[in-house]
């Protein structure tokens, strides 16, 4: 047998093991998703109805700020684990069946709207496929890609001069994908890039998009993939297959694509976790010395409130995690909590997105079918050849009319104009490329003067890119088109763009270079974590949401373990 | 949920509707949508809010420069999709997208701000008591010209975040409205019927063929 033959039966074969296995041992790690109602409804009152709630004076093994990726994977790992748990998130409940609803401008409460401030070059317009509020998180909204990061991502200083080193490497994270992406779970090809894996569930029919970046892969010799997406091909626990509605990014209504709310929560309530909603975060209360967090203050119905814990863990997003550290200041941490050497809200990251259009004769309908559809990481490593150091990955996106409407305005169409070229939309397929943008340490959130209507300081977010960055958008973008016009597009428009914010409360080696360390733990607090994308030294080119739920995934494990072997040492690596 | 529709009301009245997609309405679909997205999507087909947020004076040039941003330069009285109140509404209760520049003030008041600086430029330029004043063609001229100025200063403001701010409330409102779907042949919420005809050329039963599928770019190939 040949080389590329024997390859692709040890991958049939890989793929056969995780497909055909049983879940009993998925249910009994998250049993979520046969939490789920089977009468046809999303979601199932009695759990909520039925939540253990604490009293604030009552102290908790763990509170935890914001139920998102991070927030809710901690909250269901502990609760399961036996500890009590709170946690508090700033928006409420969501119930899909009657708060989602299948339209764009609808769908404009799901995401986080308090005021923020961007500055600096190339400042970062948050748009929706920021952060989130509510139950679930960005995850909620997220379009549902959810690659692995690449082993190359966690010593791109060392490799590339570039970036940062992780503490971990990715051996140390590859139980922790795996585990994930059964909960999620992930349907998708082979995947043949960074540490080649399978995947539970087989990948999804593609639509109109979807065929095109296929084309256009297929004629230029590229390599592209099905997948990889948390959204169900087949039934997983009571959550059913995929309707190929579209409206991803508008909250899953179908429980097809996944968000901790359907995924991580009901186990958690089930373990008796309270998930307190409409509670805003004000400040991490910690002992006169700063030695140990006692708890956090927030507001609820108009009152303030101190939750007791004997951990505290920080998981509100990129944005709002460094901002509550530096609303937390104290006599011990006059700049900010945990801020001893500078390090809260900085190496701030957000990948490029350029997002590429191609005008194609025949009908492409790219609203059908869930925009996460094919992905291409081709360019993902550092090429030698070219003059940038890291790379990019390109993926479907598909603009339902309001976005393609922003990026039709974009390139200078208004008036008549406008009208006449969105009435063409059926015939645009659309790309979206994931650029690996550098940490770099004036990337970073501080408090403005502003104040919200909380009466806390909002976030100033200052963002300008280096060379290398504006060089890997540039290819990007090139690539795209190159793409497009293979798979047969008359015309291509290119709009820049952002996404997936990571950073800002970095994991390091030592307490000069970062606010935790690898497994989550404050360098300057012991009994306190952050939980969340801000962690991320660097974001390699993959959607973030798995990176950050496998991370947290092992920073539980090793919680759980620690609580067994007594109180955590300080300054273990 | 049919007899809410307004007769004879699903065109958008301007000369770009009804072209490509001559008998196709979204609202056919209402029955097969769920009833919180039903709800939403009709709901902007109702009367809208009386308005709150503008002044008169910023009302009538708000309203003039939506008309020219979107084209809806029906004769008076003609059905449109009501921008102007859709917008009013976001800015009365403060729905921001949760960011702004920080070389602009919060939405509500760049708003007031850049209508204001457009009555001020119909009063230099043409001596016009209101932008809303001008003819649809000298509004259009300046218009264009903030959209020239890029990154340059336009009353104090960079006019790029000006035109951002513009065309993104503009847009955000237009292609809420079913009547807009229409003209783009998009079918509009999709739960719980889903898809099942995936793929380039294929269309469901109650998707419309393009009937006249101009390429809007001539085939230019400028990228």
């Amino acid at each position: 047998m040949s080389g590329p033959v024997r390859r692709r039966l040890r991958e049939a074969a890989g793929t056969l093991r995780l497909t055909a296995s049983s879940q009993k041992a998925v249910r009994q790690r998250n049993a979520s998703a046969w939490l789920l109602p089977e009468d046809g409804a999303r979601f199932d009152h009695r759990l909520i109805e039925h939540m253990r709630r604490f009293d604030d004076t009552e102290e908790v093994d763990l509170v935890v700020v914001g139920c998102g990726a991070g927030g809710a994977t901690l909250t269901q790992r502990m609760a399961h684990a036996g500890w009590s748990v709170v946690c508090l998130e700033a928006g409420p409940f969501w119930d899909p069946d009657t708060h989602w609803v299948s339209d764009e401008a609808g769908s404009h409460h799901l995401y986080w709207t308090e005021p923020r401030v961007i500055s600096g070059t190339d400042p970062v317009p948050m748009g929706s496929n920021n952060s989130g509020r509510g139950v679930g998180g960005s995850t909620v909204h997220f379009a549902g890609f959810v690659p692995r990061l690449h082993p190359s991502d966690f010593s791109t200083r060392s490799d590339d001069g570039v970036g940062a080193d992780w503490p971990i490497r990715y051996e140390d994270l590859r139980p922790s994908y795996e585990r994930i992406e059964q909960e999620l779970p992930v349907a998708g090809q082979y995947w043949p890039w960074g540490d080649p894996h399978a995947y539970p569930h087989a990948p999804h029919p593609v639509g109109g998009n979807g065929e095109i970046l296929l084309r256009g892969a297929d004629a230029l010799g590229l390599n592209a993939r099905v997948g990889p997406v948390a959204i169900t091909n087949g039934r997983f626990g009571n959550r059913p297959h995929c309707i190929y509605r579209g409206f991803c990014l508008q909250g899953c209504k179908v429980n097809a694509k996944a968000s901790t709310l359907i995924t991580h929560v009901p186990d958690a309530l089930a373990h008796g976790a309270e998930i307190r909603t409409e509670a805003m975060a004000v400040a991490v209360e910690t002992d006169p010395q700063g030695r140990r967090a006692l708890g956090v203050r927030y507001l609820r119905n108009g009152r303030e409130h101190l939750q007791r814990a004997r951990t505290v863990a920080v998981a509100a997003y990129s944005i709002e995690t460094p901002r509550l550290l530096l609303n937390s200041a104290n006599r011990r941490f006059p700049d900010g909590l945990c801020n001893d050497h500078d390090q809260v809200g900085r190496h701030l990251m957000v990948q490029g997105a350029p997002q590429t259009a191609g005008r194609f004769a025949e009908e492409i309908r790219a609203y059908k079918a869930p925009p996460p559809e094919v992905s291409c990481e081709d360019f993902y490593e550092t090429d030698p050849a070219a003059d940038f150091k890291r790379g990019y990955a390109i993926q479907t996106v598909s603009p339902l009319p309001i976005t393609w409407a922003e990026h039709v305005a974009a390139q200078g169409h208004w008036g008549h104009d406008l009208r006449r070229y969105m009435q063409d939309y059926v015939h645009w397929a659309t790309l979206g490329a994931l650029c690996e943008l550098l940490p770099l340490p004036g990337n970073r959130v501080t408090l403005s003067g502003q104040k919200d209507r909380h009466g806390l300081p909002v976030a100033d977010i200052a963002y300008s890119q280096c060379d290398n960055d504006r060089a890997v958008v540039r290819a990007a973008r090139a690539t795209m088109e190159r793409l497009l016009r293979a798979a047969g597009a008359t015309e291509v428009i290119t709009i820049e763009r952002y996404a997936h914010l990571v950073g800002g409360c970095r994991m390091a080696a030592r307490p000069e270079d970062g606010v935790v360390d690898g497994d989550l733990r404050s360098f300057a607090v012991p009994n306190l974590l952050i939980t969340d994308g801000s962690v991320l030294p660097t974001q390699g080119s993959a959607n973030p949401a798995l990176t950050i739920m496998a991370l947290v995934d092992r920073a539980a494990e090793r919680l759980v373990a620690g609580a067994r072997g007594g109180p955590p040492e300080r300054g273990r690596p | 949920m049919r007899g809410q529709r307004p007769p004879a009301g699903h065109r958008v009245p301007s000369g770009e509707s009804g072209r490509r997609y001559p008998h196709f309405d979204v609202l056919d679909q209402v029955p097969d949508w769920d009833p919180a997205t039903a709800a939403t999507v009709v709901g902007r087909l109702a009367r809208q809010p009386d308005l709150r947020f503008f002044t008169p004076a910023e009302e009538a040039t708000a309203g003039a420069l939506f008309d020219r941003l979107l084209a809806q330069d029906g004769p008076p009285g003609a059905p449109k999709v009501p921008v102007l109140q859709m917008v009013d509404a976001r800015l009365a209760e403060a729905q921001t997208d949760g960011w702004r520049y920080a070389d602009m003030p919060e939405d509500g008041d760049a708003w007031r701000t850049t209508l204001a600086a457009l009555d001020e430029d119909a009063a230099e330029q043409h001596g016009a008591a209101s932008f809303a004043d001008l003819a649809p063609e000298r509004q259009k001229e300046l218009i264009r010209a903030v959209q020239d100025l890029h990154g340059k200063a336009w009353h104090g403001l960079p006019a790029q975040h000006v035109w951002s701010l513009w065309t993104r409330y503009a847009c955000t409102a237009f292609y809420a409205h079913p009547w807009a779907w229409n003209e783009i042949g998009f079918p509009g919420p999709a739960y719980p019927r889903g898809y099942q005809r995936l793929g380039v050329g294929l269309r469901e039963p109650f998707e419309a063929a393009d009937a006249d599928p101009v390429d809007p770019t001539g085939g230019r190939g400028t990228g």
